[in-house]
This record gives C-alpha cells, structure tokens and sequence, in this order.
C-alpha cells in the first residue's frame, strides 16, 4: 500500500483536488448565485431617486423655449431693444441669466417664477416683463389656464404688477414693495 | 487485490475527502448563516 501511495501519490492529490473543487463547487459557487438573486428592493432607495424623476419629468425640454421665439412678432426689434437694456443696466445683481441674451428678460426674478414656469412662458411666447405688465384680466386667465399645477400663481404673486416694476427698472420699487431682487 | 482496484480506491478516497474538506469549509459555514 505504501510502495502505492509513494508511486501515484500525485493521481491521489489530483483526486483529492477535483473532490475539493466539486464541493467548492456544490456548497459555495453555487450559493453565491442563490445569494445575488435576493438583491436588495428599488424602494431601500427611498424616496428620493422617484422624486428626481418626477422633477425630470415635469420640467420642460430644454429645446422648447427656442421654437416659440421664431413666432413672436416683434422678433426683428428685440435685438436693438436688447443692445438699450443692457446698456443702461449693467446688472450686477443678475447671478446668472441665460435668457437674457437674447433679448428677453430673465423671468425668474419675478418672485414664485422658477426655472420650470420661466421655460413654460417661454414656450407661449411670453419672454419679456413688458409682456406680463400688459396682461388684463382676460390674458391672465388664458396663460393662467396653461399653467397646470402652477394655475393661480399669476394672481396669488401679483406677476403683473412685479413685471410692471421689473420692466420699469424701478429696482428700489421693487424690493419695496416685494423684498429684495434675488 | 488487483494494483488498479487498490489504485482506484484510494482516488475514490481522496475524492471523498475533498468533498467532506469542501463541505467542512464551505457548505457547513452557509447551514449556519441561514
């Protein structure tokens, strides 16, 4: 037996090694697989990666506001109207105002109007104050029905009489009246 | 006893300790984890 062991003792090692290697086989590797399978539920997330979503859902691409402005009337004079604002306000206090380049005000300093409602307005052609300072009752209504889940805020913020006072450039009105520029 | 049946045996052996070794080692850890 041990004349064996000494002449074939690799051929054992090799069996003992395949042994070794199906049981590794049988109780770990596959357990690994059954382990994986239990993965943990969307919810552990919380509710927060739902919440992004539905924020990305609802804001506006950010193409649209550029396909209504071909359609305003007065396209031809906004940049000579753009070159005089920007010369008699400098505005410093404007942080950062992508749609002012073109000619139209930066909607989001009326108070209550956000990134989303600024894109909405864009999007209906509304890009200046002077715009909003003429609406009447009836104008108000008809935006006002486009707004969605904003429906309401044209009144409840008074955007009339801030786009009025924005449009004057009464900067000191302004903030009188409804706190400071932002 | 002829040298292969002794030879196959002892591989069959080997084998079978390598599978208790294996289970010793893996499959028992996992009966406790449950």
């Amino acid at each position: 037996m041990s004349e064996l062991l000494q002449t074939y003792w690799p051929l054992i090692v090799a069996a003992l090694l395949l042994g070794l290697v199906i049981a590794w086989y049988l109780f770990s590797a596959s357990r690994k697989t059954r382990v994986s399978g239990t993965s943990g539920d969307v919810l552990d997330e919380g509710a927060a990666p739902a919440q992004r979503n539905k924020a990305l859902i609802d804001s506006a691409p950010a193409a649209t506001p550029m396909q209504p402005a071909a359609g305003i009337p007065a396209e031809p004079a906004a940049p000579a109207a753009a070159t005089a604002p920007a010369a008699a306000t400098p505005a410093p206090e404007k942080p950062a105002a992508p749609p002012a380049a073109s000619g139209a005000d930066d909607l989001t300093r009326i108070k209550g109007v956000g990134p989303k409602l600024s894109s909405t307005l864009n999007a209906m052609g509304v890009t200046s104050f002077a715009q909003i300072a003429a609406w009447d009752e009836a104008e108000i209504d008809r935006i006002d029905a486009q707004l969605g889940r904003f429906q309401g805020r044209i009144r409840r913020d008074d955007w009339v009489g801030q786009a009025s006072l924005l449009a004057a450039g009464d900067d000191s009105g302004f903030a009188q009246r409804y706190g400071k520029l932002s | 006893m002829p040298l292969w049946f002794e030879l196959a045996s002892l591989m069959l052996a080997a084998y079978g300790a390598g599978i208790g070794i294996g289970w010793a080692l893996w499959g028992r850890q996992d009966q406790h984890e449950e």
